[in-house]
């Protein structure tokens, strides 16, 4: 293949000369070794002088100018099928567990098209997570995409954690899991605990963590996506795909946008946004022979859910899920606004009549209990009427019972975990919202599963 | 994150909502203390008129021709009425009269026939499971006896056509601006203990005691009730310009947090601005 020469390096950036009828295509993997190692660099411009702009999968640290560069005319391709399970790559599909070489029988460009149109799935059905406060607000669907949107600290990795030991370790097909610019000690402990729960063997993981340079960060996302569309398109598999971070994949793009000479936009973005994250969400879909269900984590800068770059996501969301930080304050765990939370499937004619109403029900009286706020703060809530003052105590119990302790958080918190059967959650809100618990002390709606076990913990605490 | 506009609508409703508590703290200010000073001037005549019909009861104690209102009989149907205020937003007045009363009705086990005076008693009452039959309102907070009269009427009424057999008045008693006390008192028949047996017996009275008596009674009720009432208002217009104090306190700090919040937004969508313009100028200019 040809080879060319570096002519500038500018942080993750690296322009590389080539001969002028030797140009390699867009996206193509380009090779240099540097001290020793393999840097993987993807063209992304061609600029003119016969030179073309790439940015670096890896760090360029040691790289020097007039390094000879050897084009490897194709994509950067990584390994696909049964062999990938179990394992744990980088970007470029590397295997970083130390159990020595992938033999996968195929590999895949991670730069792909999304299905056409006419292959594309349109049917409707529920998953159930066991998780009191998604299966009410915001069902998920089979085959859909579910974003976790909250601010630093809120609980969106608990909450995705949470959904992989729920779904992931019931389901019986193929998880794959994306940590993208998260912490890198969530990648191990999580590799950890999918070992000795005996999920690995199913799973895929891949990593391109903070410790990442931009490049990596901005790829590692296509990288779980094409490992995961080979189960969906090759084997006909159902596949779950979780992303923690997608933001992240948003914030690599806008640390090399400059970088790669293009002129920032609203609040120093990418002008190129909305299509590179359309290139990821885009593939995330299902078609007529497999499905993949998303599950990503959106974090939320600075609380603003106006940002440009959180607002490019919630379009391609079929659920959002939405973490509020008064609620992580109050210790409400989940901490769900469902207030701000929408699934398109909450519809009677797909979740049914009861579970909708009972949905609606909840969030209208959520939502007088917010608009009774300002009055109760000034006159004290004494001066409500009867029916508003018991709009406000059916309030907070449902906000209470919306909480749920978490499997994975029986470590912290020391209560173990709690699956809640759809039916169970539904019955427990429809007998609040028609005053059955009236008489309850609001505590023992905390952390409780089924509203039996409220009631349980009601007599308890009555002695 | 709420915007701009949005929390500027909020502050301005929470203003509204200051300034119509404030008026309602500054008239019931001004009417308060008339208030009090009328409930202050009669407390004399009410303790007075209360120790001569005691005592005099003490002396005559069921004759043969004594007033039908002292006429003592086992008690199976409590007649109670409940003095409130017409009006909300004043504080914990009503609750706290409310779980009185729910007390003495839960403490007794006889049949309970109300009166509710005051719209919010009758809430009261029927929050306790009673549906007054007579209830009187809009009584105004300028009360003269004959206001008040029907109501001591319809109870001697009752009494003497044996629909009830002993009366009780539940109000706020007044005990100082700040300080409001959720009473049930006896009314009939009269309470005669040590203090008002003895001192009186020097008195002669013509022509009779029982005529002395049988004409103080209706009054004594009388005033009983109209008593009740100005304390009830004198507690009323007190909690509720205490109430509507705090409220503007509370609406006013509520106000000030928020505009911090406002400004801040306003502040941060101004510098985002400003980077936008000069970031794409400083990439124009390279």
């Amino acid at each position: 293949m040809s080879s060319g020469k570096i002519i500038q390096i500018i942080g993750t950036v690296v322009d590389v000369e080539f001969p002028s009828d030797e140009l390699p295509n867009l996206f193509d993997a380009l090779e240099v070794e540097n001290s020793g190692e393999t840097l993987v660099l993807e063209v992304q411009q061609h600029i003119g002088n016969n030179w073309v702009r790439c940015l670096a999968l890896g760090t360029t640290d040691g790289l020097a100018r007039g390094t000879e560069v050897a084009n490897t005319g194709a994509k950067v391709t990584v390994p696909v099928g049964e062999a990938t399970l179990g394992r744990l790559f980088d970007v470029t599909g590397t295997p970083l567990d130390g159990l020595g070489p992938v033999e996968a029988e195929t590999s895949s460009p991670i730069h792909r098209d999304p299905p056409a149109f006419e292959d594309q799935n349109t049917s409707v059905e529920v998953l159930e997570t066991g998780i009191k406060v998604f299966d009410l607000i915001t069902p998920f669907p089979k085959g859909g995409k579910v974003g976790a949107y909250g601010g630093a600290g809120v609980g969106k990795t608990v909450v995705i954690q949470e959904l992989i030991r729920n779904i992931g370790a019931e389901h019986q097909g193929v998880s794959v899991f994306a940590g993208v610019g998260e912490r890198s000690r969530e990648g191990n402990d999580l590799w950890h605990e999918m070992q000795e729960s005996g999920v690995l063997d199913s799973t895929v993981l891949v990593f391109g963590q903070m410790n990442e340079t931009p490049g990596v960060r901005a790829r590692i996302g296509l990288t779980g996506l094409t490992m995961a569309e080979y189960f969906r398109d090759e084997r006909n598999q159902d596949v779950l795909l979780f992303v923690d971070n997608i933001y992240r994949y948003i914030l690599a793009g806008m640390e090399v946008s400059a970088l790669l000479g293009r002129m920032p936009s609203a609040v120093g973005y990418q002008p190129t946004l909305g299509t590179e994250m359309g290139a990821l969400q885009e593939r995330i879909t299902s078609t007529k022979n497999g499905s993949i269900t998303s599950f990503q984590a959106i974090y939320v800068p600075a609380d603003d859910y106006t940002d440009p770059g959180i607002v490019t996501t919630f379009g391609h969301l079929d659920a959002v899920v939405s973490l509020e930080r008064s609620l992580a304050a109050q210790a409400l765990f989940p901490a769900v606004d469902p207030l701000a939370s929408f699934a398109r499937i909450l519809e009677p004619n797909v979740v049914g009549e009861e579970h909708y109403n009972t949905a609606r029900g909840v969030q209208q009286v959520l939502q007088r209990y917010k608009d009774l706020q300002d009055i109760i703060a000034i006159l004290g809530i004494e001066e409500l009427s009867d029916e508003d003052k018991q709009v406000v105590f059916r309030a907070r119990k449902i906000q209470r019972f919306l909480t749920q302790p978490f499997f994975v958080g029986e470590q912290f918190t020391g209560v173990p975990g709690k699956y809640v059967p759809v039916k169970e959650t539904v019955r427990g809100f429809a007998e609040i919202l028609e005053g059955k618990h009236d008489d309850l002390p609001e505590q023992a709606f905390y952390m409780v599963g089924t509203i039996d076990e409220a009631v349980e913990k009601a007599k308890q605490m009555n002695g | 994150m709420p915007s701009v506009r949005d929390i500027k609508r909020r502050i301005r409703s929470i203003e509204n909502t200051g300034q119509v508590t404030n008026a309602m703290a500054l008239i019931a200010a001004s009417k308060m203390a008339r208030a009090q000073n009328a409930v202050q001037s009669s407390r004399p005549y009410e303790e007075k008129i209360t120790s001569v019909v005691t005592s005099l009861s003490a002396q005559v104690s069921g004759g043969e021709n004594s007033h039908p209102l002292l006429e003592e009989r086992e008690v199976t149907k409590i007649g109670l009425v409940v003095i409130g205020p017409d009006r909300g937003l004043c504080g914990g007045l009503i609750s706290n009269l409310n779980r009185n009363v729910a007390s003495f009705i839960n403490g007794v086990e006889h049949e309970i026939i109300p009166i509710a005076v005051g719209r919010k008693s009758r809430d009261v009452l029927s929050r306790c499971g009673l549906n007054p039959e007579n209830s009187f309102s809009d009584l105004g907070d300028r009360i003269e006896k004959s206001d008040t009269e029907p109501i001591s009427k319809l109870l001697m009424e009752q009494y003497e056509s044996r629909e009830i057999d002993t009366m009780y008045v539940a109000y706020s008693k007044f005990v100082s601006t700040t300080t409001q006390e959720p009473v049930v008192e006896k009314i009939i028949p009269l309470q005669v203990d040590e203090s008002h047996s003895g001192g009186t017996s020097d008195y002669i009275y013509e022509p009779s005691t029982e005529m002395v008596l049988g004409g103080l009674i209706p009054r004594y009720v009388d005033m009983k009730v109209f008593h009740a009432v100005q304390e009830a208002i004198a507690s009323e217009l007190s909690a509720r310009m205490v109430a509507m104090r705090n409220a503007t306190d509370n609406a006013k700090s509520l106000g000030d947090d928020l505009t911090v919040v406002m400004n801040k937004l306003r502040q941060d969508s101004i510098t985002n601005e400003l980077l936008d313009l000069v970031g794409g100028q400083a990439a124009l200019e390279q």
